[in-house]
């Protein structure tokens, strides 16, 4: 121990020799460093908004019939759910559990008399979805809908009422194929307007209230239950639970529902892998090059100290650790200038630009994660190391007599 | 190290060549040779005699084609690398025309350095050194850096080293021949002073006849040969 600190200690003295160069390497290492974590704090980020977004849209857990979600309805709500009350009492009687949001998913058509066009549309609880998502939508004109409305009403996607020439106020007829087969019309009411971000959604999406969307299909069964949770983490326990006591229902995560999340994720994942990929390389490359001149430009004195009875081992030894300072101040100062950027990025917010198939942008924020940071600072203090061994190997193993005749 | 009543070095028949491309040097041609415990041997003989080869080989940094080394009566020809390694740190000492000391080090530092290979307990190599300092004059140096120091500085802090740990031969390779003759003088009779106080004998490569003339012992190397019989 006593020994290693000795090492040490001569390491240290040996980076201060040419200090150009320990700087030139430290500040690399750095960039390296710092480049890794803002990549990786991005992606987290990105991830962490996303998961968020895609929870709070189809609820942490979404409960069906195992058909509902591997088959094809040949009429609407075929693999429906029924008894929906007793079941959300049962649900609701989870500790974990916040809200639950029934969903009755449909597509029909949707006119104005004149011009009739497709809509996808959701039966929602008018009391729960626009409370419990949060701002999941914006309302460009009008209201959400309301609970106690007199008449049946509707949302329109702000492209589906520009189509329509439909404002709030306005009266529309809705028409589907009901349970049986038939076709089926209400007529509706334009609670308001809202936008989602999402051009193809805001071209087509209907909300509607359950009771109007059961009464245009003509029943009384659910698509799905969307489950709230009180956290994040509580989904994996949480689904276990339930799917234990609720045998004949399938209950997928928001993950499993989640399609742009894990495109998002996978590319990211990628992209942000190849970029970690080049910075590592770029690292252990320019340790390894400062290592190797370093040990050049010191074989003789190294051929001494083998002379005087240094194994190679005690060089590699302090040949490492000199790699590795070098490394470990790289990683602190990459550390700190992640750390600042990432704060800088809270005070001074900056906006992405909007991902594809998406027409607003989101903030450009870092996400600070303890262990991320101690992954990336010890792989920097690993490459660091693993550069140095392997240049000076060659060195420490020469003849003594080749080592000390050296110019 | 241990005392032995034989020799501390003794080589019987040694050769070693290098081979320069085709070309071949038989640089030591049949070299037979005993050091004895304490004595001041010089080493002369033209350029390219084979003086240093021969260092090297005694030095154990280097391995003959062919004769035999042992040293305090131990045959090292079979030893392995690490073995002659710690031979060296044990047994050996060095001391080079270019000092070669580690310029990161202060001088105490330096001095120390073999001790601390040893693994010598901390407060015994404080004391060592300290006493190893003083007797080659350079006490109030301990904390400088060889850079701070004169050629002879350097060439006593290189003694300094060579003999703390107490070993029984010392190697030095032309050690004057980077110093002006009156500071080689002065560097020759501290290795004289210092090396019968610790016990060690030198085996001294050098061109300078008036230093020769100090030693106990003066072999000539011609061609790869030793010339005279010992005097
Ligand atoms: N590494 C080597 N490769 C090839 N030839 C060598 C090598 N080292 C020494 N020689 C040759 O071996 C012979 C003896 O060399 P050595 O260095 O032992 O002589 P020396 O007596 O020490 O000479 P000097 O007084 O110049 O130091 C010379 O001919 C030299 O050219
Ligand atoms: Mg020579």
């Amino acid at each position: 121990m006593r020994a290693l600190l000795t090492w040490l200690k001569f390491a240290w003295h040996n980076t201060l020799r040419n200090r150009r160069r320990s700087l030139v390497t430290v500040s690399i290492v750095a960039l390296g460093a710092a480049g890794m974590l803002l990549a990786g704090g991005f992606a987290l980020y990105t991830y962490e908004s996303l998961a968020e977004a895609s929870a709070r849209d189809s609820g942490h857990l979404v409960l069906g019939t195992p058909a509902q979600f591997d088959r094809d309805e040949d009429v609407p709500l075929q693999h429906g759910l029924s008894g929906v009350q007793q079941l959300r009492a049962t649900l609701l009687a989870d500790p974990a559990v916040r809200h639950v949001l029934p969903r009755v998913a449909f597509t029909g058509l949707i006119s104005n008399g004149d011009k009739s066009t497709v809509m996808l549309a959701a039966g929602v609880d008018p009391d729960g979805e626009f409370t419990v998502k949060g701002p999941f939508l914006t309302v460009t004109a009008g209201k959400t809908l309301a609970a106690d409305a007199a008449q049946p009403q509707v949302m329109l996607g702000a492209d589906l009422a520009r189509n329509l020439k439909a404002r709030p106020g306005d009266s529309l007829t809705l028409l589907a194929s009901t349970t049986e087969g038939a076709m089926n019309a209400v007529d509706v009411v334009v609670a308001g307007l809202f936008t989602t971000g999402v051009p193809e959604v805001d071209k087509r999406m209907v909300y509607t209230s359950i009771a109007t969307a059961q009464q245009l299909l003509v029943t009384d069964k659910v698509s799905t239950l969307g489950v709230f949770l009180d956290r994040m983490e509580a989904t994996e326990p949480a689904r276990q639970r339930l799917a234990a006591q609720l045998p004949q229902l399938a209950v997928q995560t928001w993950e499993e529902q989640a399609a742009f999340y894990r495109a998002v994720r996978n590319l990211y994942n990628r992209i942000f892998g190849a970029l970690g990929l080049i910075i590592a390389v770029i690292v252990v490359s320019v340790v390894a090059n400062a290592m190797a001149m370093a040990i050049i430009e010191r074989t003789r004195e190294i051929g001494a100290l083998r002379a005087l009875g240094t194994l190679p081992s005690q060089l590699l030894c302090t040949l490492g650790l000199e790699g590795a300072l070098l490394g470990g101040a790289g990683a602190l100062l990459g550390a700190a200038l992640a750390l600042a950027i990432s704060a800088l990025l809270h005070v001074f917010p900056m906006d992405m630009p909007p991902p594809p198939g998406r027409s607003v942008g989101y903030p450009l924020l870092v996400t600070v994660d303890a262990s991320m940071y101690a992954v990336v600072m010890s792989l920097m203090l690993l490459l660091t190391l693993t550069a140095s061994l392997l240049v000076a190997r060659k060195t420490v193993r020469l003849p003594v007599v080749d080592a000390l005749a050296h110019t | 190290m241990s005392p032995q009543n034989g020799p501390v070095l003794r080589l019987a028949g040694v050769h070693k060549h290098y081979q320069l491309g085709a070309h071949r040097i038989d640089a030591l041609r049949g070299v037979d040779l005993d050091v004895q415990a304490g004595e001041l041997l010089a080493l002369t003989g033209p350029s390219g005699s084979g003086k240093s080869t021969l260092l090297n080989l005694c030095g154990l940094i280097d391995t003959p084609d062919a004769g035999d080394i042992e040293l305090n009566g131990q045959p090292v020809n079979a030893l392995d690398e690490t073995a002659r390694t710690l031979l060296r740190r044990d047994a050996l000492g060095f001391v080079f025309q270019n000092f070669n000391l580690i310029p990161v080090m202060t001088v105490a530092e330096n001095v120390d350095y073999p001790l601390f290979l040893a693994d010598v307990p901390p407060a015994e190599r404080r004391a060592r050194v300290a006493a190893q300092l003083a007797a080659v004059g350079l006490a109030e140096h301990a904390h400088h850096r060889p850079d701070a120091l004169s050629g002879g500085q350097r060439q006593r802090v290189a003694i300094a080293r060579a003999l703390i740990k107490r070993p029984s031969l010392v190697i030095a390779d032309e050690p004057t021949a980077s110093l002006d003759s009156h500071t080689a003088e002065q560097v020759l009779a501290l290795m004289r002073e210092r090396g019968r106080a610790e016990g060690a004998a030198f085996v001294i490569a050098t061109h300078d006849n008036r230093l020769t003339a100090r030693c106990d012992r003066v072999v000539n190397l011609l061609d790869g040969r030793i010339q005279c019989a010992p005097c």
